[in-house]
């Protein structure tokens, strides 16, 4: 099915100046993004985020770094920060992006012209929705010790497992998953790259709700799930290697301090309503965190002047994401100890006549360390690649 | 700041030729064993040492040409420092050649601080600024030191403390309140009424203590008073602040990476010890502050020789100071952990680098000092945390 591409995402962006970009996306979200959502609490889900996906989807910006030529905007590396810099200042929420910002690439890189015609235009016109099929109750962190198995049957795989920890799965329509090929060969090349439709016979979610109470993420069983052969992307074993390319510098926004700085904010106000300014332990501690999320920017800089420069930016980044979302957890720690006796009540709570969230920071720093490559993985990969120690 | 038209790649090649050329200087002339021979020595530091530095023009760096300098920036500036701290080397550059020089240049009215800086930058001037009354003073012009006015001159008592060089230097600036203005003083070490006191530091320096009993200075000692002391004063102090936090930076430099070589190299249980992933994530940790403080002390830098206010200049310097004495005094106790008793003994050379970060630490205001001046400046409730 082939769709013709808005006339919006025919603009050169990358011809406009910085700062006419910028001020075009700005205007673009403050103008357009539901205010009810900015900053949203928890994961939103579809049903919630659909208007707005849509919106942008209408305007040529769903995908913005994507090639025009599939209906993406084509930004240059500074483009897409200032694009997701504007996104982080307005509070714009996360749509299910899975589809865009691993799906699209993957397919543009190893997918076949058949799987490029047939799956980037639904994701652009958000009427294909996907949910990411990797861990699994034996394979965290060591993803490659994954046991979920598609046996070729024909034309068909056959495919039987579970996954889990499937994010949003309960709203998307599609699934791309990592599954064992070849058991006889080390266990990273026995990986092949599938691609399902959520509906296919043999699927069950099972959605989780997690310690905040909400059911953000699933497990997925798979059981005798027939997929035809052409749903395989790249070559058959070849799926790690797909899996592990990395989307290049977007790894700078996983340690984007903007969350940080969003919390740190709520926090102040939080702490000025409570007197806490006037308490020297609390304001000792304050300043600790503020310099921390302070020098996490001086930090981000850094490497943003190093993609500005047009350099690659080297495995060196993960200290981004190790310090942001440590620092966000600190923060969202000490907005709950802050908050005292109300560190406990669930939702928005009075205090001194006006409205605090006091958990949610603190329930969505717990995933933030966890997803993306755990912080302790993230260690290992700096020891190893960037410190050099031994294995 | 700078006075020359050249593009900032020019002053880029410039930079890393200054570096090749100090980087090389500091190999050759100070091997680490010197560093290790003056500790505790009288003096301090070694004047023929400090007479080199002169001969490369480097005392003067940052003092404009037609006062006998070099007219550089703080780029350039801290090229030198860096190459320096990592040889430990204990001559007083920052203090003299950054606090006392750029106090000296903001007293414009004074015909004496002219002269004592273009004699301080040819090398035949040794300076410290004695400003510190209080512990953990952070503010340079909260002074309870009075100048009381005697015939054309003032008479000074009271005491100063904390004062880098504190031997090896023939005169300080004296920070004091004359009628409730911010006064500078210059005070030779042989004037009546002066004792000085050394107080012994970690790496073997000695910081002076200066006990004054109607110490009486004549009118043209006084180098500058009112909003231009107080102004030149508390710039002086951030530059430097600044300064020491790019030599903080190179000792977290030098400790780390001789801590990731020993865990690279150091065999224990028939493997190498940086092998064990308790230790890996911990050196990752000390990891992220060296990268944290290079990012801010680059930021601080380029800060400095730009046209940035008071306040803001400030509040930088504060948070490079608070991050990199923080820094390098973690990296330096994981560095003896990690390198276990072998660090813990005189003879290896990590101690020197620990030693010289306590003091740097110490010195002009540590940490805990540094946030506690930033968010006094910077309160809460202003919506300042948005901004940071």
């Amino acid at each position: 099915m082939e769709k013709s591409l808005p006339a919006a995402s025919k603009t050169d962006w990358n011809a406009l100046d910085d700062e006419t970009f910028r001020h075009e996306v700005r205007s673009f979200f403050e103008e357009h993004y539901p205010a009810h959502l900015r900053y949203p609490k928890t994961r939103l889900r579809w049903h919630q985020i659909s208007d707005w996906t849509l919106t942008l989807s209408r305007k040529g910006w769903i995908a913005p770094a994507w090639p025009v030529e599939y209906g993406g905007m084509g930004l240059a590396p500074v483009k897409l920060l200032i694009f997701f810099e504007e996104q982080e200042r307005w509070g714009v929420g996360r749509a299910p992006d899975q589809g865009i910002n691993q799906v699209g690439p993957l397919l543009i890189k190893y997918g076949s012209e058949a799987h490029r015609r047939e799956f980037l235009p639904p994701i652009i016109a958000c009427e294909h929705i996907w949910c990411q099929g990797y861990s699994e109750p034996g394979a965290g962190s060591d993803l490659a010790s994954l046991r979920t198995e598609a046996l070729l049957d024909g034309d068909e795989f056959v495919i039987n497992g579970q996954k889990t920890w499937t994010s949003l799965a309960q709203d998307a329509t599609h699934m791309y998953l990592l599954v064992r090929t070849d058991k006889s060969v080390k266990k990273q090349q026995g990986i092949s790259f599938l691609l399902v439709d959520i509906d296919s016979p043999g699927i069950t979610l099972r959605p989780i709700r997690n310690i905040a109470g909400n059911e953000e993420f699933c497990e997925v069983f798979l059981d005798n799930v027939r997929v035809p052969k052409t749903r395989l992307v790249g070559e058959i074993n070849q799926g790690w290697t797909i899996a592990k390319a990395l989307l290049g510098f977007e790894r700078i926004m996983l340690g984007s301090p903007k969350a940080a700085q969003y919390v740190l904010a709520r926090l102040e106000e939080l702490a000025v309503r409570l007197g806490l300014d006037r308490d020297m332990g609390f304001v000792d501690r304050f300043t600790q965190l503020r310099l921390d999320v302070a020098d996490l920017g001086a930090l981000y800089i850094r490497f943003v002047d190093q993609v500005k420069r047009g350099e690659q930016l080297g495995p060196d980044v993960s200290i981004l994401k190790v310090w942001a979302t440590e620092t966000f957890s600190r923060l969202a720690s000490l907005m709950v100890d802050a908050a005292g006796s109300a560190g406990a009540t669930m939702g928005d709570v009075e205090l001194f006549g006006s409205h605090a969230n006091i958990l949610s920071s603190y329930y969505s720093a717990r995933p933030a360390t966890i997803y993306g490559g755990s912080n302790e993985i993230q260690r290992n990969i700096l020891a190893s690649q960037v410190l050099g120690l031994p294995n | 700041m700078l006075c020359t038209d050249e593009t900032e790649s020019e002053r880029a090649e410039t930079r890393r030729l200054l570096r090749e050329s100090a980087a090389a200087f500091a190999a050759k002339e100070s091997p680490l064993g010197r560093a290790r021979a003056l500790r505790g020595a009288q003096p301090d530091c070694a004047l023929a040492f400090w007479r080199k530095l002169a001969e490369q023009g480097w005392i003067g760096l940052l003092v404009p040409e037609q006062q006998g300098g070099a007219g550089l920036g703080f780029a350039e500036m801290a090229v030198v420092v860096e190459q320096l701290a990592t040889r430990v080397a204990p001559e007083p550059l920052v203090p003299t050649a950054v606090f006392a020089a750029r106090l000296l240049q903001s007293c414009t009215a004074s015909e004496l601080a002219a002269q004592l800086l273009s004699t301080l930058a040819g090398g035949d001037l040794i300076a410290a600024v004695a400003w510190q009354e209080a512990n953990a003073q952070a503010d340079p012009c909260s002074i309870q030191v009075c100048a009381v006015p005697d015939g054309k001159g003032v008479r000074i008592s009271g005491e100063k403390r904390f004062i880098r060089p504190g031997t090896a230097c023939e005169g300080f600036v004296v920070s004091a309140l004359a009628q409730g203005d911010v006064g500078l003083y210059w005070m030779p070490c042989d004037v009546a009424g002066l004792v000085i006191e050394a107080e012994l530091q970690a790496d073997g320096s000695r910081a002076a203590r200066l006990r004054m009993e109607d110490v009486r200075l004549d009118a043209g000692q006084c180098l500058a008073r009112g909003a231009t002391a107080a102004d030149a004063l508390v710039r002086a102090f951030d530059e430097t602040l600044v300064m020491v936090s790019v030599e903080l930076l190179a000792l977290s430099r030098a400790m780390l990476s001789m801590t990731l070589e020993y865990l690279r190299t150091r065999v224990q249980f028939g493997k190498a010890i940086g092998s064990f992933q308790a230790l890996q994530h911990r050196a990752v940790d000390l990891y992220i502050q060296q990268e944290l403080t290079s990012a801010l002390v680059g930021q601080a830098v380029v800060l400095l020789d730009g046209d940035a206010g008071a306040k803001e200049r400030g509040a930088m310097a504060s948070r490079a100071k608070a991050r990199a004495a923080d820094a390098a005094l973690a990296i330096g106790r994981e560095a003896v952990q990690m390198h276990g008793a072998i660090g813990y003994t005189d003879e290896y050379d990590l101690g020197l680098y620990l030693n010289r970060a306590l003091v740097l630490s110490a010195w002009l205001g540590n940490g805990l000092t540094h946030r506690r001046r930033f968010a006094a400046n910077n309160p809460l409730g202003y919506g300042g945390s948005a901004l940071t």
